[in-house]
């Protein structure tokens, strides 16, 4: 079974291994062993109750538990800007007009925000190309909303997921080049590195003091404010199905949407459950034996579903066939123990239409 | 023999063809006769008003051939722009943006609205004659009015200003308008610039930008216009830094001419001004004899005797202890006779006139070619 899981001491050696499939452009996560291991400290000394308010986050691997082979990590951020400000625009509206001249115009205006202090952020989603093909990058990224709903108290109010920006075919970024190129003088990564590192006092220094007009802006530039990379579009497909939106707050370097909601709305925290587990056989082949009525078309996939374990430390969460029926979820034996249940333990269950899967992301 | 002098009633047919030849229009010399013969009326009023401050006078000036008795150019100041209202320009601010850690500096340009030259003195109203020839009596008719408010501090602000027409292509699209007045107004630009009647409208604070532009972001095109001078306004333009106008602090906020300003004191036509004793000369000596043993250059020559302004140019000797000599035909075009003080003013900087030789333009030429190019570029 393929899980998610929180980060552990000992997987640093794998997760350096990991780093180094992201070749060049990924800023957010390089093969810097010393970086990483500050990342799997703070995550377990968040989980301990040890992390202050600013540095609290949380880092989970994705493990094969059949090959213990680790392929993709994801984090959330508890609540963002509380050392280093986290730095937005907010796409704003202005409205010109003179009564005398009869003119009505609408624009939008960039303004520099802090808006987002204090929300969580689901981020740091990497899977390897080894496992694009598995369907499992909607576990990665819905395990956040897993642990979310389990550790509700552990959260803030709202959450944010910064998506990565339009790039032309030649790499690179047609609002970069128009913006952000003229105030920080050093090339795009740089930026991003510098910034995703938590050196961000340049941004203080170098960027635009005052609102810019988007509408001046040329008009390549102006297209891609708040539009998605073309590899992040079905990240955002998921994560607008879990209940976030785009409310008008863009990424300062290439203008990428923010997706933003209540913690509250989030579908996984809404329509998840708790309840037991019952292990036996589990049939997850003919999908009639689930208890489906002849209505059923015979096409559609056997539902499945998100299933966690309710433990801190030693969460874990992945997909298994069916869901929740008569009050307990049936696990097979070896789900159980890839997700560290035993009869009787609770577990979180969120029942997903395999359809409704993005292969990729 | 071409002078300046007091637009009187008696030339409203001739103003009011100006006014209509003007292109774009003159905002300071309307159309309607009743209205142009108005701005007469207040000129020749304020011409004759004891001032102490400036306020709501109008100063309008005529080019007129002595020969012919004909019209053929007008140019203006108005003693307090916006008076009633603000003034509205871009201020072009250099903000720094630097960053030790990363060893970067640059200074970004950035155009806010400002109400700067609110109440300043404006040079307006610039018509000339195309059928005039030689950048001479077009130095005469801006300049003269240079020398009016040399002569006349008290009525005038110790600063001006001077608004230049800014680039347009063959259709008078303007890209300045194109990228940045046009997403505001949504109209073009021939249509706002007749209605905004001069910088001043209350509209303009509605609909223009509220917040300042970054001038990097702006689209090339409309960067590269900025602060630039029309090709019509180009000798205007020369015109204006020879008087000691500085280009570069100011835009104007439709189509990014040049807002040129002076500070009074430090004009040419205070710096190198000459008073001198007008003396009689023949005609017959300055044309038998041009190169005469004293180096001679041409000089503006201004005179206000009885109230009556007027301002011509003459060749006088350079050295000043030759005082004044002028032909009579100057003399009459300036109401001088023997004996009065007239201010005099070399129509080109000194360091020019020490060439002294045929070269003397090609050097002017070079030099405010070199003037704008260190015209310290709005655009970077």
């Amino acid at each position: 079974m393929i899980v998610v899981r929180a980060v552990k001491t000992t997987d640093l050696d794998a997760v350096v291994a990991l780093a180094q499939e992201t070749g060049p452009g990924l800023t957010t996560f390089k093969p810097d062993p010393d970086a990483l291991a500050a990342r799997i400290a703070r995550s377990k000394r968040t989980m301990e109750g040890q992390a202050a308010p600013h540095e609290a986050g949380y880092f989970f691997v994705m493990e094969d538990t059949a090959t213990n082979d680790v392929a993709g990590v994801c984090g959330i951020e508890t609540q963002v800007g509380l050392e280093q400000p986290f730095y937005n625009y907010r796409v704003s509206t202005v409205v010109h007009a003179s009564q005398e001249l009869g003119v009505w115009t609408r624009m939008s205006l960039l303004n520099i925000s802090h808006d987002l202090t204090g929300y969580a952020e689901v981020c740091s989603l990497f899977l390897s190309p080894r496992y694009r093909a598995h369907g499992v990058g909607g576990l990665l990224s819905r395990s956040r909303f897993m642990f979310i709903a389990q550790f509700r108290d552990r959260f803030p109010e709202r959450l944010c997921a910064e998506l990565r920006g339009h790039f032309d075919a030649d790499g690179t970024s047609p609002f970069w080049r128009a913006v952000g190129s003229h105030f920080y003088q050093i090339d795009f990564n740089a930026a991003d590195y510098l910034s995703a590192h938590g050196r961000k006092s340049f941004l203080a220094e170098l960027m635009p003091r005052y609102p810019v007009y988007a509408d001046l802006l040329p008009e390549d530039a102006r297209q891609v404010i708040g539009l998605t990379h073309r590899d992040t579009a079905p990240a955002r497909k998921m994560l607008e199905a879990e209940g976030l939106r785009y409310q008008g707050h863009v990424d300062i370097f290439d203008a990428g949407p923010v997706l933003e909601c209540h913690i509250d709305d989030l579908r996984t925290v809404r329509e998840s459950v708790v309840v037991p587990v019952v292990i036996g056989e589990v049939d997850s082949v003919d999908p009639l034996a689930s208890g489906a009525g002849p209505a059923q078309a015979p096409r559609e996939r056997a539902p499945r579903s998100l299933v966690a374990n309710t433990r801190l430390a030693d969460f874990r969460v992945g997909f298994a066939p069916g869901g929740v029926e008569d009050g307990v979820m049936h696990l097979s034996a070896d789900d159980a123990a890839a997700l560290l249940v035993r009869e009787g333990d609770p577990v979180r269950v969120l029942v997903t239409s395999h359809t409704q899967q993005s292969q990729k992301s | 023999m071409l002078f300046v002098r007091p637009a009187r009633l008696s030339d409203l047919d001739a103003l009011e063809q100006m006014a209509r030849a003007a292109r774009p229009v003159l905002h300071s010399l309307p159309h309607d006769r009743h209205a142009l013969e108005a701005r007469i009326a207040l000129s020749e009023d304020s011409f004759r008003a004891e001032v102490d401050f400036p306020g709501e006078e109008f100063y309008l000036f005529v080019l007129e051939d002595a020969t012919s008795g004909k019209m053929l150019g007008t140019s203006s100041i108005v003693a307090a722009a916006g008076y009633a209202e603000p003034f509205y320009v871009f201020r072009n601010d250099a903000l720094i943006h630097a960053s030790r850690e990363l060893h970067v500096n640059r200074k970004i340009h950035a155009l806010t609205m400002s109400h700067e030259l609110t109440g300043k003195s404006r040079l307006a109203g610039f018509y000339l004659d195309p059928a005039v020839t030689g950048d001479a009596s077009a130095h005469l008719l801006s300049r003269a009015r240079m020398m009016y408010v040399a002569a006349n501090r008290r009525r005038f602000t110790p600063e001006v200003f001077s608004l230049l027409l800014g680039v347009t292509d063959e259709a008078g699209t303007s890209p300045f308008w194109e990228a940045v007045g046009r997403k505001f107004f949504a109209r073009d630009f021939a249509e706002v610039e007749k209605i905004s009647g001069g910088r001043s409208r209350t509209f303009i604070a509605e609909v223009m930008p509220s917040y300042p532009l970054y001038v990097p972001l702006l689209p090339e095109a409309a960067q590269r216009v900025l602060g630039e001078p029309n090709a019509k306004s180009l000798l205007a333009y020369d015109i204006h830094l020879e008087e000691g106008f500085e280009p570069d602090r100011f835009v104007d906020i439709f189509d990014a001419g040049p807002v040129l300003t002076a500070q009074v004191d430090r004009s040419a036509c205070v710096v190198s001004n000459e008073t001198r004793i007008v003396r009689e000369r023949t005609e017959a000596a300055s044309d038998a004899d041009p190169s005469s043993a004293t180096a001679a250059t041409t000089y503006l020559v201004a005179n206000n005797r009885a109230g009556e302004f007027r301002c011509a140019l003459a060749e006088l000797p350079l050295a000043r202890e030759e005082q004044a000599p002028l032909t009579s035909s100057v003399r009459a075009v300036l109401g001088a006779v023997a004996g009065d003080a007239v201010r005099c003013v070399p129509l080109h900087r000194a360091s020019e006139d020490e060439a002294a030789t045929a070269e003397s333009q090609a050097d002017l030429d070079g030099e405010t070619a070199a003037l704008r190019a260190t015209h310290p570029g709005v655009r970077r």
